[in-house]
């Protein structure tokens, strides 16, 4: 088929948009489409789908990590993808679920096991679940401690202490990511920054697990060094920044005067 | 003034500005392009030999990052980045397995860096290092 020529630039218009299109489209959604749990189980009603609905919240779907980095078994096998043999592990029992996230989490679940939580006396000890949830697990912050989640097991005194302790740390990683956000939307690379928000941030959620006053007290100081050693890397962006906007107005006003200059030259020849 | 004049001094002004231009261009290339001695220097870390025991690993800050020397129970030292290449969580070591492991998402290394499992993407940096006189400089 011959197309006009202006049907010929219609195409080239929708190709081309269909290509930024694609090129932009978020990762997770390109790996769901090849995931036999979630094709599966996202289309099965109650409990068998709801997690996937779940999950899809979760910060582990906004960091890829799928129903298999959990439950291994294979995602790419519809009729071997719970095979034991394929390293399907299915639900933990009540007591392994510390063990079962912390073959990831293993900092934290050592915190956790040094803690009141994990030697608690009696059968139904708090392990990740009763805090964090199970699929629908969210960023980790100090909205999790709260009356109405510690007080279906204590009194709330003990965590308001320890939400209270760690409140200024939070509060200036929170400041220091959105800076290091505002920075990388800007083109910059911040990708050490952000490694090193992670790992201190890391460390301080993991101390909180052993639920400690004087442990979260005794590290704040620590945590609050790595916080002042990333806004001085961030202060030196701002320099930078600053400098980049003066030469570039030097440059825009260097390029007038040479405009200026190469006319009235021009005019000495009329 | 007459024109010549006046053509001659515009002309000065046009090749002050094109070499303006051009320095603006040659010299964030020439600082791109040359070695960053000074840095590099003021970043050299030195450790006595017999600070690191051998089978042990000993770690210390290094161009604004954590980095660890190993001495393997055979003499070998080597110097690694301590910054896990998976999220830059700080790895610890592990000295009963001789092994490096990251307690942010479990990652396992050798002592020489190579990833044994886990999510880690590539292996520890290795850092430059000289030993001369019972002094290991690093850097």
């Amino acid at each position: 088929m011959i197309l006009s020529p202006g049907k010929r630039t219609l195409e080239k218009l929708i190709l081309t948009c269909t290509f930024l299109f694609m090129t932009a489209c978020p990762v997770v959604a390109a790996d769901t489409a090849g995931n036999v749990c979630v094709q599966c189980h996202g289309t099965l009603p109650g409990r068998l789908g709801e997690p996937v609905a779940q999950w899809r919240g979760s910060i582990h779907a906004a960091n890829g990590i799928f129903c298999n980095g959990c439950h291994g078994g294979d995602p790419n096998d519809s009729a071997n993808a719970m095979s034991p043999a394929r390293g399907f592990l299915g639900v933990p029992k009540e007591n392994a679920i510390p063990a079962f996230c912390g073959r990831c989490h293993v900092g934290v679940l050592q915190s956790y096991q040094a803690s009141a939580h994990a030697t608690a006396q009696g059968k139904e000890k708090p392990h990740c679940v009763t805090c964090h949830s199970n699929h629908h697990v969210v960023k980790a912050s100090l909205d999790l401690i709260n009356e109405k989640s510690c007080g279906r097991c204590h009194s709330y005194d003990v965590a308001r202490q320890i939400k209270e302790a760690m409140a200024g740390v939070e509060t200036r990683i929170g400041m220091t990511e959105q800076r290091i956000a505002t920075f990388k939307g800007k083109g910059t690379d911040t990708s050490r920054l952000e490694q090193r928000l992670f790992a201190g941030r890391n460390r301080f959620h993991s101390l909180a697990h052993v639920v400690d006053v004087n442990l979260i007290t005794k590290n704040t100081a620590e945590i609050n060094a790595e916080l002042d050693a990333i806004d001085g890397a961030l202060e030196d962006f701002s320099k930078l920044e600053g400098k980049k906007k003066i030469i570039g107005a030097a440059a825009i006003v260097i390029v007038l005067a040479a405009a200026a200059l190469l006319a009235m030259y021009r005019r000495t020849y009329d | 003034m007459g024109v010549d004049d006046r053509r001659k001094f515009l002309a000065y002004c046009l090749g002050g500005i094109a070499a303006v231009a051009a320095a603006g261009i040659i010299y964030p290339l020439f600082r791109y392009l040359s070695p960053l001695s000074s840095q590099l220097e003021s970043s050299k870390v030195t450790i006595p030999e017999g600070a690191v025991r051998e089978g042990e690993a000993n770690f210390f800050q290094y161009a604004g990052s954590a980095a660890v020397l190993v001495h393997h129970p055979g003499g070998a030292l080597v110097a690694l980045s301590a910054v896990c290449t998976h999220m830059g969580c700080i790895v610890q070591w592990q000295k009963d397995r001789q092994e490096f492991f990251c307690p942010c998402h479990g990652g396992r290394y050798t002592s020489d860096g190579a990833v044994i499992s886990g999510p880690p993407p590539r292996p520890l940096p290795k850092l430059p290092f000289a030993v001369a006189n019972g002094i290991i400089t690093v850097g």
